[in-house]
């Protein structure tokens, strides 16, 4: 079902920013919230949202950060070049692997004193990448993330099935956190992996003790969820879901091993052996250091954050973007981020989807691919849970290993 | 979430480097969060000339590393290893519960070095 259009407006985007600071508001909450209506926006309008806010953030960071203020005039990049979409290419990127370094505090654009909230992500090599978010960052993005919930998942009520640690035993984990915040529009949730150990017989058992008093939810990373599965089909123990039931992924494809799963072997066991429909798996792409999400609609295809710009930069020469259709690093553009900034170049290999969305929506539609060769990281932390659940006793394991 | 000294040292790393002519290391990890960190030692004639630190993790990790480092450094070994229990609990100042195994790293450090030094 295609999605109603907003009809333009003569107000200009950079008018609007304006005009919600001069009401007292906060732009970036203000707009956040709106998820919804930014996706329904004529492109070109919801384009001009987007890099009135980036632009607006470019500013606050070069302002306040000498260490990317030193970046921006070395490449010769001033706020008051950035006013068109098109300006966007030359903001400055910081590689990722700067929020795992030593001198992380160099991204700081706010006094420590302003930091509220530590998240991290330890993938593969041990390191943890830490992002800090200031009050302020901390505001915008929860609103966001709630938006972007209810527009892509519609829940309100029902049982989740948690398939991952929960926030009590790795509260740093960012995986963890964004998943738990999604219990908070749930009746009632749970989480199956106690420190490092998961027996599928009792999340079956939790999911048939729900039937027909809420609407299931299965939560959680894919190389979890598919030993539920596989579980499931070694003991012959189809269950039927829910009409609205849906399968919730975050983390990643790919094992610890080097194998990764097949999503479409996944979506079709989802449907045999959970009984859900086409359309119910959701696979959610977001990394601990930028507030963008880019979640599945029905059609299978991610949208990201309306007001985070994606660009996605040639593998041989990071200075030029690639287009639509063509694969290459991806460069977030999130301005969410101020007490560092959101401007990251990822080790994240993707493709903006070219076209119109299926859903009639606007904004940027993307496809990940793989790690970028050069990446530090082999996986995220998804992978690294897997890595240490893996190395647990053989008894203590669920006993469908693959 | 961050007090007055951890914003310090954060802020301040006088003592994040690393040292070409070490000669004793100390390494801790910390295996749930991730955090690490690794300290570079020059020590002679039972006084430690010079404490420098490299850290990865949370704020105040990076801040344990830094207050250790600014307790022990151009001191004598014997005085750095008598340090006591309370005196190390305060180094960091008041902590969030978050926080707190930020205190056992350094509490592991003191410990450490205490061996290195026996």
């Amino acid at each position: 079902m295609k999605l109603a259009a907003i009809q333009p407006r003569t107000t200009t985007r950079h008018d609007v920013v304006a005009s919600l600071r001069q009401l007292g508001l906060d732009p970036l909450t203000s707009i956040v919230a709106s998820a919804s209506r930014l996706y329904r926006m004529p492109q070109e309008d919801l384009d001009q949202l987007k890099t009135a806010l980036i632009a607006d953030s470019f500013r606050h960071h070069y302002e306040k950060n000498a260490f990317y203020r030193r970046a921006c005039i070395e490449k010769n990049v001033h706020p008051d070049q950035i006013t068109q979409l098109a300006d966007l290419t030359r903001i400055p990127l910081v590689p990722i692997a700067k929020f795992k370094s030593a001198s992380s505090h160099e991204l700081l654009s706010k006094p420590l004193s302003a930091i509220e909230h530590e998240m991290r992500s330890t993938g593969t090599s041990g390191v943890p990448s830490i992002s800090r978010r200031c009050s302020d960052t901390v505001d915008a993005a929860v609103i966001a993330a709630y938006a972007m919930f209810r527009e892509f998942l519609g829940i309100s009520k029902g049982a989740g099935l948690y398939v991952c640690p929960s926030t009590e035993e790795i509260p740093e984990m960012g995986m963890i956190k964004a998943l738990n915040m999604l219990s908070g529009l749930l009746d009632t949730h749970r989480y199956m992996v106690k420190q490092e150990r998961f027996d599928p017989a009792q999340a079956l058992a939790q999911l048939h003790a729900w039937e027909n008093q809420f609407t299931r939810y299965i939560i959680g990373p894919p190389f979890l969820i598919y030993r539920l599965l596989a579980f499931i089909k070694q003991s012959g123990q189809r269950i039927k879901l829910d009409r609205g039931s849906k399968v919730i992924t975050l983390g990643g494809w790919k094992r610890f091993s080097g194998q990764k799963i097949s999503r479409d072997e996944f979506d079709l066991m989802c449907g045999d052996y959970l009984g859900v429909e086409t359309g119910a798996v959701r696979d959610i792409y977001a990394l601990v250091e930028s507030n963008v999400m880019a979640i599945e609609d029905q059609h299978r295809v991610k949208h990201v954050s309306p007001y985070v710009h994606f660009t996605v930069r040639d593998t041989n020469d990071l200075s030029r973007e690639v287009p639509a259709g063509t694969p290459g690093v991806l460069g977030i553009l999130d301005p969410l981020s101020l007490a560092t900034p959101g401007m990251i170049l990822t080790e994240d290999i993707v493709t903006l989807l070219p076209g119109a969305s299926p859903s009639g929506r606007s904004g940027q539609r993307m496809e990940y691919i793989a790690r970028a060769p050069s990446a530090r990281e082999f996986g995220c932390c998804a992978v690294n849970l897997e890595r240490k659940m893996d190395e647990q006793p053989a008894g203590a394991v669920c006993p469908v290993a693959n | 979430m961050f007090n007055e000294i951890i914003v310090r040292h954060f802020s301040n790393p006088e003592f994040a480097a690393e040292l070409d002519d070490a000669t004793a290391s100390i390494e801790l990890g910390n295996p749930v969060c991730g955090d690490r960190i690794s300290v570079q030692l020059k020590i002679t004639h039972g006084h430690v000339q010079k404490a420098r630190y490299q850290a990865w993790g949370c704020a105040t990790s990076l801040a344990a590393g830094n207050a250790f480092c600014a307790h022990i450094d151009d001191q004598p070994l014997a005085a750095a290893i008598a340090t006591s229990g309370a005196a190390i609990d305060s180094m960091l100042g008041e902590l969030e519960p978050s926080q707190h195994h930020c205190l056992e790293m350094l509490e592991a450090l003191f410990a450490e070095l205490h061996k290195r030094a026996q």
